[in-house]
């Protein structure tokens, strides 16, 4: 039986309406595209849907309360709501290098890695305390 | 060096996000070695820092960047080229003495009240967003409304969540990027609401932020009354008919405890309005000529603070450009004046710069009113460029050869984007 999968372009701003005639896993053709990079971007997204994503854990001993955190690959997009609660149990402590490994292969994939996006020096514990306190403060002020 | 400021610079940038950067760096390239960054927050970058998603730096460097790693990397060059760098600091007034030189005002955390001298600044103050107050929602004023700016602010580097149900109005590209953001830390989004009967954001990010997470984008639909005492509790939504306004017989509620606002950004001028700096009134921003230099000779503005871009990318080369001619300023090279006005005409909402000169090439850049495609833009009769579409979220850019404006001898050229005639066609 011959199906139609819909989708949007993203290659440009134009947006075309994708049309992928499809019989079962083999395609039959893309239409609605207005240049080849409609057609190129429906069969990948058809066969291996990917997407790479970006979150943000804790930190410690740090100036900023997040470190911002990306997917070294992209990851198949069913996977991506694992793969974020997977990265949120991760904690890590200041000083951390932009572009550190933070946790290897972490959905049994090789070399999909977790890695730091900026760099975050250690400071002085006394400045940590004193930031942690005020935030405890302000929080303690909010409404819930 | 990081925290270090002394008494007198070429060049003094107000700004620390790729704009300041970039112009920092540009004033640096052309010679000038005295260059300070002051900027507001705790450290440098600027809007990067929160905007931890990837699609920065694909024209500059060439690879998909997330914001924060683009900001390092311009850091890092500015540490490495010995500019100056003072964080937690806000200027509050410039004065300009009989010889041209300014007094920089700044209030420092480190430093208390100081003075600095310098020959040129550059205004990178970016922009900021649109508040509820700006599109008058009706309703009570309860706590949980607020810009989709600041709710990635507290997610990102603050590390908290604003609620757990959450609804958006507008459809700007923070908006789809927060509904994405706060469904990855387990909020739920109820939808987003578009007053337009298209989204204001890349189709990119509404395919990979909505639709990969069956969130609803409700098109020509808005907020019509916001209910709750002391939090949000719901929202009234409404279609609306084609005049904007909502259809309250279609009318439903949506319940939620967060109401983000994504309806736009305005270049932050406060500064700029009180140096009495004249103003673009469509872009927000000041007029400049094609050094990017304002109505105060001597003050330069580049990035958001000029006209909102669309790329961090656009922003960085515009703003090297504006940092060299601030350095050439400083070191005493004076340019002809611009001799030629820059006008929107068909279907063109503005361009910048405002003045042109023959004296060089100039990268012109304008956004259309209404999506058009196919088309040409027109200048004057100096030349026509036909594109295979023009978007109003797009900005359009073009160059203009030195050779073509010295053949114009008139004062004023006028941009217009037309529909293609009979026979013409796209190659
Ligand atoms: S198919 Fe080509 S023209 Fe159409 S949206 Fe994709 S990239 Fe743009």
């Amino acid at each position: 039986m011959i199906e139609i999968k819909k989708y949007i372009c993203i290659g440009c701003p134009v947006g075309c309406p994708l049309q992928l005639e499809h019989e079962k896993d083999r395609i039959r053709e893309v239409t609605g595209n207005e240049c080849n990079r409609g057609a190129k971007y429906a069969r990948q997204e058809f066969t291996d849907p990917r997407r790479s994503i970006s979150t943000t854990v804790q930190i410690s001993g740090a100036l900023r309360q997040r470190l911002p955190v990306k997917v070294s690959g992209a990851i198949h997009k069913d996977q991506i709501l694992e793969a974020a609660r997977k990265i949120h149990e991760l904690k890590v402590m200041a000083p951390v290098e932009i572009g550190q490994v933070l946790f290897k292969d972490f959905l049994g994939e090789k070399g999909i890695d977790v890695v730091a996006c900026r760099s975050m020096k250690r400071i002085a514990e006394a400045m940590t305390a004193c930031r942690t306190k005020k935030h405890r403060r302000s929080k303690a002020g909010k409404p819930e | 060096m990081l925290g270090r400021v002394e008494k007198k610079y070429g060049v003094v940038v107000v700004g620390g996000g790729p704009a300041g950067m970039g112009a920092a760096l540009g004033a640096r390239d052309c010679g000038e070695e005295k260059v300070l960054i002051l900027d507001r927050e705790p450290e440098a970058g600027g809007i990067l820092l929160q905007c931890i998603h990837s699609g920065f730096g694909m024209h500059y460097f060439r690879e998909e960047l997330t914001g924060p790693e683009y900001a390092e990397r311009f850091l890092q060059k500015v540490i490495d080229h010995d500019i100056d760098v003072l964080p937690g600091s806000y200027v509050s007034g410039v004065a300009v003495d009989s010889g041209g030189s300014k007094k920089v005002r700044i209030m420092s955390e480190s430093h208390g009240l100081i003075t600095v001298e310098t020959k040129s600044v550059v205004l990178a103050m970016g922009c900021r967003e649109r508040t509820r107050g700006a599109v008058r929602i009706p309703g009570t004023r309860p706590s949980g409304i607020l810009t989709a700016g600041l709710a990635q602010k507290f997610v990102n580097l603050k590390g908290y969540l604003p609620g757990k149900r959450i609804a958006i109005l507008g459809s700007g590209d923070i908006g789809l990027i927060m509904a994405r953001r706060l469904t990855l830390e387990g909020c739920r989004v109820e939808g987003v609401f578009e007053l337009m009967p298209y989204s204001n954001g890349l189709t990119r990010n509404v395919v990979q932020c909505l639709e990969d997470f069956d969130i609803p984008l409700h098109l020509s639909t808005t907020v019509a009354y916001v209910h709750g005492r002391d939090r949000i509790e719901k929202i009234t939504v409404a279609p609306v008919n084609p005049d904007l306004k909502p259809d309250m017989s279609r009318a439903w509620d949506v319940p939620c405890d967060t109401l983000l606002i994504s309806v736009g950004l305005i270049p932050e001028n406060e500064l700029t309005q009180n140096l009495g700096i004249g103003l673009d009134v469509v872009t927000g921003g000041p007029l400049v000529s094609s050094t990017l230099e304002t109505s105060m000779p001597g003050m330069f503005a580049c990035g958001n603070v000029l006209h909102v871009h669309d790329l961090v990318d656009y922003v960085t080369r515009e703003a090297m450009l504006a940092g060299r001619f601030a350095g050439e300023w400083s070191k005493g090279v004076r340019r002809p004046k611009d001799n030629i006005r820059l006008v929107p005409g068909d279907n063109v909402r503005y361009c910048v710069p405002h003045t042109l000169s023959p004296e060089r090439e100039h990268t012109i850049h304008l956004r259309c009113k209404a999506a058009m495609k196919p088309c040409k833009i027109r200048v004057g009769s100096l030349m026509e460029k036909k594109l295979r579409f023009v978007f109003p979220a797009e900005m359009i850019m073009f160059k203009i050869k030195p050779d073509l404006l010295d053949k114009f001898h008139g004062d004023t050229l006028r941009i217009d984007i037309l529909p293609l005639e009979k026979g013409e066609r796209v190659d």
